[in-house]
């Protein structure tokens, strides 16, 4: 009897099971509770998949290789039909249990084959007839061009009748070169591409990743680069979310942001469109910003903590983010999928995360270099040859520009930092913060740095900003100097504090703008009040406000006829006349209520899930998954009696195996009162959690619910 | 990190910090691809413009210079986007030109033809083409010259043209130094200009545009039309010709509404060439009564439209604009640019003012209070008549009185917007009113007596914006003006920059009614001179009523 994947993976070091999960992080999470259950983990079709996608080409091509031979495999064979170069790769395969090894030889998993697909490296499927190669000497004109046409694949052919093809056609479907598939396909055997292929599988392999190329660059000048771009993001930020605030979008029905607020923000910045949903889609993933119930798109509460953490900190609660997504912002707006609109539903793309990663660490293996775009597409499409995607690498080369990752296209020590979790150095890379501004004659205020944060602030309420970039420039006018006033700031608050920050002497025009502005400011009164009240009697007012019972009311008189109140209208009417007045409700419209300054949504932030992506567990959670498993193991190794007894999954995973060894069995079947039978059968497929089988017993085919299969068994024939 | 004098914003705006050692050099450095956009005290601002930078491709600088510069000089890390920016500007220059063939006139040339049919789809740009002869050239309607660059400056191509300038009629011209010597800022910006071809120079006012222009002429040695804004200035601009090049009497025309003479060196008023005689302009023609070689355009900021539209027609011969400030409440300043050339000097006044060659200002505005009844009545006047209500106030009249009495021993001016408050201010000082109604000869009259020093104090309507040289006028009152444009503020302080004999400052008072569209207006009105640097004083009227 040949070994299952879960036996082989019983007899593994904990080491290499340890090895296993780092490589597959997916069969960790839930932890697995025996070896069985890990192995149909593993040979499940989503988890296979994942693992593919995780090879590099090399990897995939010698899996590939593999996949080509029926079980069992020999090594020498793998090596012979691929290169000599191959062993690492085969070991890697077996590391990551898409190959199990069965005493010297290997196998693979039933459905390894299927993600590999049905014809490997465009090979056709063997045949067990015999052929004559040098029977091809003779063959008609034509015949071995044609076959020449088909020896890289794809392996099949089209003729309009197999039984009227041309001679030459006929001639080597009648010498075995070609297997008629129906009535119009002919396939190529994998044993004549092989012939002609001289025994191997492809044409050229590539053991080792490819070089990038481009343009070398200056640390030192790539770090500037990068603290300036570093600087100009985070100002973005806090730039949209500070405008969101003003002036808040309004989601789209169909989730995320509108064109036209896209465009109107991106204005604002003064970046491009892909730049602002970029900024966006960072805000909105790290949940400083929300789209709230109502739809606006607004700042939250974590905005405003995250206000206050030094540049570093923020940066870094942002790129980390970033590194992890599996949201590609770059896909909004393109002409190709118009729908597809920030902070949307649409933006998930798998593999995103890898690709990013594979990226930063190839900038990182070539310090100094800004790479061309091509060269980086090339080495992409080797190390995730089922993933690569030329416009993610284009997009994630720029995203990382942005965001100052890279700087002048090389990866700055900030990058390295944060992919290696160490510690940034940002703040000290950045320019000393200064703590004065100069005023000039035209109102105009150069700040000629980076602002310390509560000075930025106070400013920021009493001027408007005209440009940003390494300093700032302000302008005061009439209405900066208003909205400093609303803060409650004053007239002489302001100039002294002007007087004490400015560097230059405040010219006098600025002088008398702010006392201009203080003198005139609050000549007018608004308030808040819910209702009012109102009574040409003015003796009545004042019996009012006097009443002893309506004390509680609070209300105030704001002219000898009108008092006003805080409290509801209907609570208001219902107090006056328990106090045995007769008041009337009038038409309650003209009571202004003004807008509170800053406005924030008020549901908590829900960033989107990252989809689709497993972080690499940590050795801790790695060893206590093992040990978990073999806990797990020494419980379900109780044997039955007849027919060893096996669990679900490993029912499966023997029925895959049985199958394709197309083996007699016996099973042990269930029936409806729990009474065990045995049965003897061949069986033909699974599908649908049912064994299909031929029933030697009635000699009929029956379907056999896989959970009530107790065990399998090869028949003793 | 270096310390450098320039901060480079992301705006693409340049902050030099004038106090820095290296800001004279870095001045230098960045002036052929930045535009400087304001100079008050410590800050100048420039900034970066694809024209700005067109025009450096133009005058020999490549990209990698302009980075250069900008990274040798910044305080601190220059984005990179803005870099690749300027680099991706600048390589837009040229991929276009235009050139005269000696079969098909003028053509359109790209070696990069997939440009080329970019710029043709345009649907402003395909009606001035012709036959496109091959993949890479096109030719151009004869005529359309200035408006095809025009078209294709807009679309983000520029055209480099090589299609050059017409030498027009030869005429001998030449600078007559004797007794003074051109000034060397002056040599430069002809200089500029001579080599750019066309465009506008940009020099305070009293710091001697008519010079460069003079220069220009000397160096064209061609026949020149020049057109300026009035006939008095029109005679100014023949005196100074006459003392400072070697041109005679008899070879300056004048063709304004009195005369109209046509000389080699013609000096028009933008009034008679857009005057019209049943509908259409009756004396456009005279740009093509000689083969001019050169045409100014004095004062380029009040260029009006139909002259615009003609300027866009002679784009083969070569123009030079002359302003003191290219400033437009209309925002044509871009159309100047596009069709005169592109700015070819600036230089900041107080740079101008520390050379000496011109009078240090003192800017005082005076903030008059209107009395209780000046108040309601203002409050109660209808929207469109406040601004003339509070600029005409008797309160306001009594201050201006006050203030030419105090300045009895200085040459005044006094400036104004309405006529009946001129009237009434030179009834009370007994001093003439020089208005729009005041023949030509009166007003030569009587600012010779004033330059003469016979009279004293005039009163002047804004016919005395502009153009007119006053060498010793030392005060300026300014009582109302034409609502917040800031370039008559400006020219208005011009009046009184040209250096003194003895030399005294000059100073400016500009009266304000306190807490009135007056003072809105005021503050704009200020912007363009305090972006120069001149920070004004703000007084209170009473503390100058009270030294009477």
């Amino acid at each position: 009897m040949s070994y299952s994947l879960a036996d082989e993976l019983r007899m593994r070091a904990e080491s290499e099971i340890a090895l296993l999960f780092t490589l597959r992080p997916d069969l960790i999470s839930p932890v697995p509770p025996d070896m069985s259950a890990l192995a149909a983990r593993a040979n499940s079709m989503p988890s296979v998949m994942r693992a593919r996608d995780a090879l590099n080409k090399w990897e995939i091509d010698i899996l590939t290789a593999i996949c080509t031979l029926g079980d069992p495999i020999s090594r020498m064979e793998v090596l012979s039909m691929t290169s000599k170069d191959a062993k690492p790769a085969v070991l890697s395969l077996w590391q990551r249990a898409l190959i199990y090894k069965d005493g010297e030889h290997y196998r693979v998993p039933s459905n390894v084959r299927v993600a590999i697909g049905e014809h490997p490296a465009g090979l056709g499927p063997t045949t067990t007839k015999k052929i004559d190669f040098s029977l091809l000497e003779e063959a008609p004109k034509g015949a071995t061009d044609l076959l020449q046409r088909m020896v890289w694949g794809p392996p099949k052919g089209q003729v309009t009748d197999v039984k009227k093809a041309p001679p030459a056609i006929k001639w080597l479907i009648t010498n075995n070169f070609l297997i008629p598939f129906d009535s119009q396909t002919v396939l190529l055997p994998r044993e004549v591409a092989l012939h002609f292929r001289e025994g191997k599988v492809f044409k050229e392999l590539q053991a080792i990743e490819p070089t990038i190329t481009g343009t070398s660059r200056k640390q030192k000048d790539i770090n500037l680069a990068a603290i300036a771009n570093i600087g100009t993001f985070i100002r973005w930020c806090e730039e949209l979310a500070h405008n969101w605030s003003d002036e808040p979008p309004v989601g789209l029905k169909s989730g995320g942001l509108g064109v036209r607020d896209l465009k109107r923000t991106s204005e604002h910045l003064g970046i491009s469109e892909s730049c602002a949903a970029f900024v966006a889609e960072l805000l909105f993933i790290a949940g400083l910003i929300v789209i709230d119930t109502d739809d606006q798109i607004m700042p939250t509460n974590a905005f405003d903590i995250w206000l206050t953490r030094s540049i570093e900190e923020r940066w870094h609660a942002i790129a980390s983010l970033w590194l992890e997504t599996s949201r590609m912002s770059g896909l909004i707006g393109k002409t190709e999928n118009k729908n597809i609109s920030a902070l949307g539903p649409e933006l998930d793309r798998a593999g995103v995360s890898l690709i990013k990663r594979n990226t930063l660490e190839l900038l990182e293996k070539n310090l100094e270099l800004d790479p061309s775009i091509d060269s980086v597409n090339i080495c992409i499409q080797w190390l995730t040859p089922t993933r690569a995607n030329s416009d993610y690498v284009e997009w994630i080369l720029r995203e990382a520009e942005w965001l100052g990752i890279t700087g002048q296209g090389a990866i700055s020590s900030f990058g390295i930092a944060l992919l290696n979790n160490q510690d940034l150095g940002i703040e000290t890379a950045l320019p000393k913060p200064v703590d004065h501004i100069l005023i000039q004659a035209d109102n105009s205020a150069i700040a000629p740095g980076p602002l310390t944060i509560e000075l930025a602030n106070a400013i920021g309420t009493i001027a408007d900003i005209e440009s940003r970039g390494g300093a700032t420039v302000y302008r005061f006018n009439e209405a900066s100097i208003r909205r400093g006033l609303d803060h409650g700031q004053t007239g002489n608050y302001i100039l002294d504090f002007l007087k004490k920050t400015s560097k230059t002497p405040i010219p006098q025009p600025l002088e008398y703008l702010i006392t201009d502005v203080a003198k005139r400011h609050g000549r007018l009164r608004v308030g808040n009040a819910h209702t009012y009240l109102r009574c040409e009697d003015e003796g009545l007012i004042a019996e009012i406000l006097h009443d002893k019972k309506l004390e509680p009311l609070q209300m105030r008189k704001l002219a000898p006829q009108v008092l006003v109140s805080d409290i509801e209208i209907n609570e208001l009417m219902n107090s006056l006349r328990e106090a045995g007045y007769l008041p009337a409700a009038e038409n309650a419209t003209g009571v202004l209520i003004s807008a509170p300054l800053i406005r924030r949504a008020k549901s908590r932030p829900k960033p989107p899930r990252v989809v689709s992506e497993i972080s690499i567990p940590t050795q801790a959670v790695i060893n206590s998954a093992v040990k978990a498993l073999q806990a797990g193991e020494k419980a379900s190794s109780h044997k039955p009696r007849d027919i060893p007894r096996t669990t679900a999954n490993e029912t499966v995973e023997l029925l895959h195996q049985y199958i394709e060894e197309r083996v007699r069995l016996t099973i042990g079947y269930a029936d409806t009162n729990g009474g065990v039978s045995n049965r003897l059968i061949d069986p033909l497929s699974i599908s649908l959690g049912t064994l299909v089988a031929r029933d030697h017993a009635t000699g009929e085919i029956t379907h056999f619910r896989i959970p009530r299969i107790t065990g399998v068994g090869v028949a003793n024939e | 990190m270096s310390d450098g004098p320039l901060i480079v914003q992301s705006d693409k705006t340049l902050l030099l910090d004038i106090d820095h050692p290296l800001s004279d050099e870095c001045r230098r450095a960045i002036a052929p691809f930045a535009e400087l956009e304001k100079s008050p005290e410590h800050i100048h601002t420039y900034r970066l413009t694809p024209l700005g930078l067109w025009n450096a491709r133009a005058a020999g600088h490549d990209a990698e210079q302009v980075v250069d510069t900008l990274l040798k000089y910044s305080r601190f890390a220059v984005p990179h986007a803005l870099l690749v920016d300027i680099a991706e500007t600048m390589s837009r220059y040229g991929r276009l030109r235009l050139e005269a063939h000696p079969v098909h006139g003028l053509i359109l040339v790209s070696n990069d033809p997939a440009v080329l049919r970019e710029v043709t789809r345009g649907k402003k740009v395909a009606p001035m083409l012709g036959l496109q002869l091959d993949d890479e050239t096109i030719v151009v309607h004869p005529g359309q010259r200035g408006f095809l660059k025009q078209a294709l400056l807009k679309l983000g191509w520029p055209a480099e043209d090589f299609a050059g300038y017409v030498d027009g009629q030869h005429h001998e011209i030449a600078l007559r130094e004797e007794g003074w010597s051109i000034r060397k800022y002056q040599s430069m910006a002809a200089e500029g200009f001579w080599h750019g071809g066309s465009g506008v120079v940009v020099l305070p006012c009293g710091a001697g545009k008519t010079i460069v222009g003079a220069a220009a002429m000397a160096h064209a040695k061609a026949t020149t039309l020049i057109l300026v804004t009035n006939t008095v200035a029109a005679r100014q601009w023949r005196d100074e010709l006459l003392r400072r090049t070697t041109l005679h009497e008899d070879e300056i025309g004048e063709y304004s509404g009195a005369k109209k003479e046509i000389r080699p060196v013609t000096i028009a008023t933008y009034q008679v060439m857009t005057m019209r005689r049943g509908g259409v302009y009756a004396h456009l023609d005279l740009f093509d009564a000689i083969d001019w070689g050169l045409i100014i355009y004095d004062e380029v900021h009040l260029l009006p439209a139909p002259i615009f539209r003609f300027t866009a027609d002679i784009q083969s011969r070569r123009r030079l604009g002359l302003t003191a400030t290219l400033v437009r409440e209309d925002g044509m300043e871009g159309e100047v640019f596009s069709l005169i050339g592109p700015k070819r000097f600036d230089v900041p006044w107080k740079e101008i003012e520390s050379q000496g060659y011109i009078a240090p200002a003192d800017c005082v505005e005076v903030r008059v209070t209107l009395t209780e009844e000046e108040r309601l009545n203002y409050a109660t006047a209808e929207q469109e008549d406040r601004y003339r209500f509070c600029s005409t106030t008797l309160t306001k009249r009594k201050v201006a009185v006050a203030l030419a009495r105090q300045h009895s021993e200085d040459q005044v001016l006094v400036i104004g917007q309405y006529i009946d408050q001129l009237d009434a201010l030179g009834e009370e000082l007994g001093v003439p009113v020089i208005k729009g109604d005041t023949p030509v000869k009166e007003r030569e009259r009587l600012f010779n007596l004033y330059r003469a020093g016979e009279i004293k104090c005039l009163v002047v309507s804004k016919v005395a914006n502009f153009s007119i040289d006053l060498p010793d006028a030392t005060i300026a009152i300014q009582v109302s003006g034409t609502f917040g444009s800031r370039q008559e503020e400006a020219q208005r302080l011009g009046r009184i920059l040209r250096p003194k004999a003895d030399g005294r400052g000059a100073r400016f008072y500009s009266l304000v009614a306190r807490d009135t569209v007056d003072q809105d207006f005021a503050q704009n009105r200020q912007r363009f001179l305090a972006e120069q640097g001149y920070a004004y004083r703000i007084i209170d009227a009473d503390e100058v009523l009270s030294k009477e």
